[in-house]
This record gives C-alpha cells, structure tokens and sequence, in this order.
C-alpha cells in the first residue's frame, strides 16, 4: 500500500483481446483514496467501462495488478469473492433479480454472504429503502418497479453488503430522461455521507458537481484527470477539448 | 349392435381377468417411467452443470491453466460424447444393447429399461437445461459474483431458479415423451402397458378394443400431466411480468 489512505492501486493495466490487436485498455495507472468521488467520462469504446469493470475482476485483465485495501486481487490465489463483498457495483440495466422481492434482492447476499441473521438483513434493508424513499415497496417484485425506483433499488441493494466503494456503470444511461434526477439525486447524498465513488456516466453536470477528480479516457488510456473545474473550465488536451465540444 | 360391443368388452377385458393384466402393464410403464425420469434428471443436470461450467468460465481456467483446466475439458468431452451417442442412435437399439449385451445376465427387464430409459432422456434434459442456464441474461450472473456470491451459489441462489422457470414447459415435454417411448420396452420382454394390450390382442384375435383401451390410458396419462404442469407454470409465474 503506497499510503494509508489509498483503497485501489492500478498499475499498468491492460485488457487486450483478439492477442492483442484490440487493446480495450492499454496501460491505466491510478490511485483512488478513501472518499474520493470518482468520475470517468469519455468517448464511447474509450474502455471506461472496461476499466470499472476490471476493477472488481468481472472483466480480467490481460496484464498489469490492482491493489484493493493492500491486497493484489489479480492474484490468482485471491479469493475474490471476499473482496467483491467490499466492492458495490450498481449496473446500466440495473440487474435486479427478477423471481424475488424488492426485499429478498436486498437481504440474500448479507443473510448467506455475512451470515446475518433474517431479521438483522432486513433492519438494515428497510432502513436503507427508507433513504431511497422506497420502504413501501419491499414486497414488490422488480417487474412491478419503474426504472428509476429498480435502480435506485439497486443502489440500496449494493449497499446492503456495507462496502467500501462503489462502482457505477453508467447508471443513467437506460433511464428514462425524467428519472435520472432520482438516481443521480441518491448518489449525490451517498457521496456526501463519505462514500468511495468511481463512476462512468455522461451526465456531465454530475461530474461538475459532485466529482472530487475527473479521469478523461480515450483510447484505454487516462489522456487527462482533475478537479471537475481543470477538466471541464481549463483543458489541455485537443482530445478533451474536441469531446467536451460534443457533449457539453 | 350394443350386444357385440358388449360381447368384445368382456372377453378383452373381463374373461380370465385380462384387465388386470393390463393394469399391471400400467404399473410397470409408470414405474419404468418415474425411475428413469430421476435417473434423467440427475443424469441431466449434472451433465448440464459440467457443459455450462466448462462454457462460462472457459477462459478464465485456460488462464489459471493447470490441473482444473485439464479435468474440466476431459469431463466436458466425455459429456459431449455422451450426448453425440445417445442423441445420434434410436432409443430401441439402445435398450436392446443395454439388454443383450451390457446386462446380458440380467433376469430383471424391467430395472435394465429403467437404466436404457434414464440414460437416454438424460441427454435430451442436459440440453434443455443448458438451454435454460445460458438463457439467463449474463447481467443476472455478474450481479451476482459483483456481491460476492461464487460461482456455485450464484448458480444454486440467482440462475437455476430463473432457468427452471423458463426450461418447465420444454421438460414437460420430455417427460411426455419419455412416457410414450416406454412403450418399446416389451422388446427386450418387460410386460409394460403396450406390450400387455398386445399380449390380449395375441389371445383373443381382435385388435380393437385391446389397442384403442391401451391408447387411451396413454393419452389420459399425458393429458393429467399437462394440466399438473400447466397449473405449477401458472403458480409460478404469477408474481412475474
């Protein structure tokens, strides 16, 4: 561990497929500190994506070491599934499990994971659809659930395992526009309660607002990183500055 | 007219008690039937465990290579194997290798047609399970392993239960075919229903009445199946969609 603050070290990551003629990631080299707010924007194929999800090992990199609380989790002898307890990951398509209750989505990792006991699963969920102002649907089924209620559910459902960072993989980005604000509404009050955030998402006025660094990707490679203000007022680059034209 | 109907029934079925014949072929076909269903089913899902295994995490054990990659591609061979033999040979010629030549000591048919029947619809499960588990959208599986669930329990607790749901009718299906082949197990000399209405046929020269009664336990036997089926998909599918 490089400091005592630091929760993930990258180091040299890469993701190549087809040997290597596509390189989805080609060298990522970071650090993310405990309470940081993490926002990755970029253009699409840029491997931002890629990256979140190499961080918990869904995607397995082709080459380089991510250090998560001082443990190299590219290390085959690592359990990984210990660790991903401690790493929440909130989806595009929300994949909330469709043959149980809003309830039991939330209460089966921590009753057969942590070994919690029915009724202490279920305090801690109840409480948690209470901040997401959902407690009155806990025995709802997804199917029952709008998009933006099924995400902000798979927020709560994240939670529930008490991680230590989040990961959000473009959580907007299947909403309808008018539910956005509900979702990135709950990120916002989670990033200020101290929460470890990385997201990717191309809602720039939420990396303006909440992010504590930006990280620009393009090409599997970090081209630029900052405040949101160096990223979004003072680019350097002509790659961001020719994506900020686009979007912004 | 009636007293000819009348006169056919008896002797087919009442005179030296020939119904009870029959009867007794219907518990034979039913017990051929349930046993060789559970031996499918363990057959079946074990076989489909290993295939979908094996086709998940495929690059994942190539690159821990070693010892599990080399075991996991050996049993994935042989159920492949397995599956290209069984599936590529009529289900008779089975039974009568299993009868003549595997168990050629055998004075049980009926246990030997259990063993030929199992092994048989074993194959046509694994595939209809497989099927299923890789139906199961793959986001399903990585919400699962991203809570920290492994391998087997995200299997056991997240997409068997949602495979099982989607496989119930086209299993369904199976078993209904399953109890229908039964019916060539008189071949290698098991007093099953068929061969039962036959051996009455044989007897009292007229085919009608043995072979119309015979079909039609069959189809009674098909139609309370579907309808328990249809009413456990129904009870199953009420809090979805």
């Amino acid at each position: 561990m490089k400091d005592n603050d630091s929760l993930i070290v990258v180091e040299c990551l890469k993701k190549h497929y087809l040997n290597g003629k596509v390189k989805a990631l080609d060298g990522i080299d970071t650090e993310i500190k405990k309470g940081e707010v993490v926002v990755i924007i970029g253009p699409s194929g840029s491997g931002k994506s890629t990256f979140l999800r190499s961080l918990n090992l869904l995607e397995e990199p082709t080459d380089g070491k991510i250090l998560f609380e001082g443990t190299d989790i590219t290390d085959p002898k690592t359990n990984i599934n210990l660790h991903r307890q401690k790493m929440g990951m909130v989806f595009q398509h929300f994949n909330l499990f469709p043959h149980m209750t809003i309830l039991k989505n939330m209460t089966i990792a921590p009753k057969k994971l942590l070994r919690k006991s029915e009724k202490e699963a279920k305090k801690k969920a109840m409480s948690l659809l209470k901040t997401v102002g959902l407690e009155d649907r806990a025995n709802d089924y997804p199917s029952q659930l709008s998009g933006g209620q099924k995400q902000r559910v798979a927020i709560v459902r994240a939670l529930c395992m008490e991680p230590d960072v989040m990961l959000f993989d473009e959580p907007t980005s299947a909403l309808d526009p008018e539910m956005v604000g509900e979702v990135l509404e709950v990120m916002k009050n989670l990033a200020k309660d101290g929460m470890t955030m990385i997201t990717v998402t191309h809602e720039m006025g939420f990396a303006r607002e909440v992010a504590t660094r930006v990280l620009f990707m393009d090409e599997g490679k970090i081209v630029e990183q900052g405040t949101p203000s160096q990223i979004f007022d003072y680019p350097q680059s002509e790659r961001l500055k020719d994506f900020l034209s686009k979007v912004l | 007219m009636f007293d000819d109907f009348y006169s056919q029934f008896k002797l087919n079925f009442i005179d030296e008690n020939r119904w009870v014949s029959l009867l007794k072929g219907l518990g034979t076909t039913l017990e051929i039937t349930f046993l060789a269903l559970i031996l499918g089913l363990v057959i079946g899902i074990v076989i489909a465990a290993i295939r979908s295994t094996y086709d998940k995490n495929q690059s994942s054990l190539k690159k821990k290579g070693g010892f599990g990659y080399v075991v996991m591609r050996i049993l994935n061979f042989i159920c492949n194997l397995y599956l290209t033999i069984i599936r590529g040979t009529p289900v008779v010629v089975q039974l009568m290798i299993a009868y003549f030549i595997i168990f050629a000591n055998a004075k049980d048919g009926t246990l030997v047609a259990v063993f030929a029947f199992g092994l048989n619809s074993g194959a046509y499960v694994a595939e209809i399970f497989r099927g299923g588990i890789m139906s199961v959208d793959n986001g399903q599986f990585e919400a699962g392993r991203s809570l920290g669930f492994n391998y087997p329990q995200t299997m056991i607790h997240i997409i068997i239960p949602q495979a099982f749901k989607t496989v119930l009718p086209t299993l369904c299906n199976e078993f209904i075919v399953l109890i229908k082949e039964t019916s060539v197990a008189g071949y290698v000399g098991v007093m099953d229903l068929t061969k039962a209405g036959d051996i009455i046929r044989g007897r009292t020269f007229s085919a009608f009445m043995p072979l119309i009664a015979v079909a039609l336990i069959y189809l009674l036997l098909v139609i309370i199946l579907s309808s328990l089926v249809k009413r456990l998909e129904r009870r199953l599918r009420k809090n979805e969609r």
